[in-house]
């Protein structure tokens, strides 16, 4: 008996690395030469883990309407899509990857699809310190072809810019245009204080409030910049001025963090005055809708380049397109820029793809510099890139309201074709945002004076004063 | 036939040399990817796990803190030489950067070590967790030398000869190669000194060594640094190879990812340490995309390829508590024992004292 033991406990090992020989010898079979291989990279784990399902739903729902992908399971678009072909080619989605948040993750699992699995084209990353190592990875990889999920930070398409990254969406800083100028005209602020999380994606949101709201002449008297992951906001809500020495409080905290901090901020000088608080997307969008957006009713927020309730023929298009192929994807709310961000992304490489005939080589001169996405209305309905490969792209400020018994968006206003240079603000040359840049600066922006009334969804004719 | 322990040595030997011949010809085998991802990683966490199983095997102490010293070292290397991006991107000479990314770290491995050196065990466990949870949160809240987002464009400022990784994968596959080679035969070059061996004395009979004159807590101080020493090469590599660095990188997750790696691999023998980190970095690699994974997926039971990971690495533990090198000594074993040898002396006996 025990000398059977021993036996088994000398073939098991061998047995466990006969089974990691076969998996390698499966997971490395050679690749078709007329197949095009692309890869979803998303977040599967951490703060965004739950955007796996409708990053990956929002693009393979582009790849069915405009390629003929069928969906293995309408409710799980992880489960895969088959019978995509453009331009006479086969496209293959040869992995989906599974970040969690961070740069490191995302760098491994970035080189796990590039070169393990030997994709050509990336559709991806999730979030915003991901999107900066991808981009400076995209850089020694020239021949591939990486088209920005939906990651909010500037870096990737300003500073790293290249060549071969792609945007169809705003940064983070795009998103945030137009509020400061609703707070400054609507709310009568003139000076505010600033609460934002201490990396990438932090600095870059609350950089286009900041430069927003400067713009127009308001001021910033201070700004706390608590660490990611903070638990306990005490003494960060203790640096910020009182109600009584600022008009108001723009908050750019995310994830658990951000009713963390509102709490933090009741519990020091009371109950919160909506009119008083202005949030970035974290306010209402990735889950918040539930957790923190009742708190706030009534607040102005930021937006999230999509646009909520937008009656357009067109993002009624869009909306129909995906709810054909996954049915209730992301409990239905396809406006949110998880789903809508990755559908542009994989239709800008359908429509590439196409006009290089299928050749990879030509791929990324023939990537669309427009593109006629949902939400947009500018310049007959098109998003345009600019020279480093960013979309120009429409922006929509929210307002928190009470719909029936939940709690839902309103859009505000309309903010035509917002760039990533916020009108020369930020530049290659000048450093990335960060806890004190931009500076607070009085400055004419593009789309200042031109934000027009939505009402119901309308666009209407007149501006916000 | 019978097996005896130099017939056992001679064949690891030739498996060894074997080995090497293989790597050494690696280009010529392997693609790009196994090149440039699989082996070079293997090489440079095994750098890593040999500073950890170094500590363990041979001054009876469990560090984890070896993977906060080799983020020490990549941090500052990033800070030293970057031109552009975050932290201090001070654009020093890459190898100013080199010298100084080593010669930091090993003064902190000697500070951290001083300090951890008087405990022993559980408490010495403790105390190194606590130095890993101090760098990942220094790193990740203070932005001045990385914040969160951490330090990219370390490898663009590599130099010269090493280069990109991914315009040179096989110029630094056979920088960590030689690394890795190197480090072994100091580890064991080290190991037969009249330093190592107290310093196993140390490790067996701390209370005896000291009542024999030797100053225990100097001896495991400078154990530490010298394992400091072979974490800071691994953290240079590291950054060469990834090109960036970050807090989560050197987070809790890395340090148990490095202890797997060193448990895998077995505590009690050098060796192990890189081919456990061979067998953790392909599993985590191939098991994801496998058709296994994909299987239990579509019947609804796995969901997640991180419990199949999970499940394989207790299999290796339990099979094998003292890794894959133990299973080795025992399969040997097995052929002593059927050739009619003696019971075979003890894992220590023969990994420890025995082997030097």
């Amino acid at each position: 008996m025990k000398g059977t033991m021993r036996r088994w406990k000398l073939l098991l090992p061998l047995a466990v690395i006969a089974a990691i020989a076969a998996t390698m010898a499966a997971g490395s079979l050679a690749a078709p030469a007329n197949e095009v291989r692309i890869a979803i990279m998303t977040d599967c784990k951490g703060a965004f883990g739950f955007g796996y399902e409708p990053d990956i739903g929002g693009a393979q729902a582009a790849l069915a309407k405009y390629a003929g992908g069928k969906a293995k399971n309408a409710k799980k678009p992880s489960a895969g899509m088959t019978g995509i072909k453009v331009a006479g080619k086969d496209v293959r989605i040869v992995g989906y990857g599974c970040g969690d948040d961070t740069a490191a993750t995302a760098l491994k699992e970035t080189r796990r699809l590039m070169e393990q699995l030997r994709a050509d084209v990336m559709i991806g990353p999730l979030s915003g310190d991901e999107a900066v190592a991808v981009a400076n990875y995209a850089k020694g990889k020239p021949t591939k072809t990486f088209i920005i999920g939906t990651a909010g930070s500037q870096d990737p398409t300003l500073q790293i810019a290249p060549k071969n990254v792609f945007r169809y969406h705003g940064d983070g800083a795009q998103w945030n245009a137009g509020i400061g100028e609703i707070a400054y005209k609507r709310l009568g602020w003139r000076n505010a204080a600033i609460m934002m999380d201490d990396y990438s994606f932090g600095w870059t949101s609350a950089a286009g409030i900041i430069a927003d709201f400067c713009a127009i002449g308001g001021k910033i008297t201070k700004r706390v910049f608590p660490p990611l992951n903070t638990t306990d906001y005490a003494t960060y809500v203790q640096q910020l001025p009182s109600p009584d020495n600022v008009d108001g409080y723009f908050w750019v905290v995310g994830g658990t963090g951000t009713s963390a901090s509102l709490k933090a901020f009741e519990q020091t000088y009371g109950r919160i005055d909506p009119k008083k608080h202005i949030g970035n997307l974290f306010f209402a969008f990735l889950g918040a809708d539930k957790t923190v957006a009742p708190k706030v009713v009534g607040s102005y927020i930021g937006g999230f380049g999509t646009g909520p309730g937008l009656k357009t023929t067109q993002a009624k298009a869009y909306e129909a397109s995906v709810a054909k192929v996954y049915p209730g994807l992301n409990g239905g709310n396809y406006a949110d820029g998880f789903v809508y961000n990755y559908y542009n992304a994989a239709w800008a490489f359908v429509q590439g793809l196409t006009k290089a005939g299928g050749q990879l080589s030509k791929l990324q001169a023939s990537l669309p510099r427009t593109l006629r996405s949902g939400y947009e209305v500018s310049d007959g309905g098109y998003v345009r890139l600019d020279r480093n490969r960013q979309a120009i792209q429409d922006q929509y400020p929210l307002q928190i309201v009470k719909s029936g018994d939940s709690i839902a968006t309103s859009i505000v206003g309309y903010v035509p074709n917002v760039d990533q240079t916020f009108s020369g603000l930020f530049k290659k040359s000048s450093p990335p945002p960060g806890r004190s840049q931009p500076p607070c600066k009085k400055q004419k922006l593009s789309w200042q004076g031109k934000i027009k009334v939505v009402r119901n969804g309308v666009i209407t004719n007149q501006v916000i004063k | 036939m019978i097996l005896g322990m130099t017939t056992k040595q001679t064949v690891e030997r030739a498996i060894g040399m074997g080995a090497l011949v293989l790597v050494a010809i690696g280009p010529a085998l392997f693609d790009d990817y196994w090149l440039g991802f699989i082996l070079t990683q293997t090489f440079l966490i095994g750098i890593a796990a040999a500073s950890l199983i170094f500590l363990s095997a041979y001054g009876g102490m469990v560090s984890l803190a070896q993977v906060a010293l080799y983020g020490i070292a990549g941090f500052t290397l990033g800070n030293m030489v970057t031109t552009e991006g975050k932290g201090l991107h001070l654009g020093w000479d890459p190898w100013l950067g080199v010298v100084l990314a080593i010669a930091i770290t090993t003064f902190i491995g000697f500070v951290l070590g001083a300090v951890a050196s008087r405990s022993a065990g559980i408490y010495f466990l403790m105390i190194t967790l606590t130095y890993a949870v101090i760098a990942n949160y220094f790193f990740g809240q203070v932005t001045v030398v990385s914040g969160f987002s951490g330090i990219s464009g370390i490898d663009l400022r590599a130099p010269g000869f090493v280069g990109a990784d991914e315009e040179s994968p096989v110029r630094l596959y056979y920088v960590a190669l030689v690394v890795a080679v190197l480090v072994y035969l100091l580890i064991r070059f080290v190991l037969r000194t009249p330093f190592g061996l107290s310093l196993q004395g140390v490790r067996d009979e701390p209370v005896r060594m000291a009542s024999l004159g030797y100053t225990v807590p100097m001896h495991r101080t400078l154990a530490f640094t010298f394992a400091a020493f072979i974490a800071s090469l691994a953290g240079v590599l590291y950054v060469w190879w990834n090109g960036q660095i970050d807090p989560a990188t050197i987070g809790l997750q890395g340090t148990i990812d490095l202890l797997i790696v060193a448990v895998i691999g077995g505590l009690g023998r050098i060796e192990g340490a890189w081919l456990g980190a061979f067998v953790f970095i392909v599993i985590n690699n191939y098991v994801r995309d496998s058709w296994l994974t994909r299987f239990l997926d579509d019947v609804g039971i796995g969901g997640s390829f991180n419990t199949i990971i999970g499940v394989i690495f207790l299999v290796i533990v339990i099979v094998s508590p003292d890794g894959l090198m133990g299973a080795w000594g025992r399969f040997t074993g097995v052929f002593r024992r059927r050739g009619g040898g003696t019971e075979p002396p003890s894992e220590a006996a023969v990994e420890g004292i025995g082997r030097t």
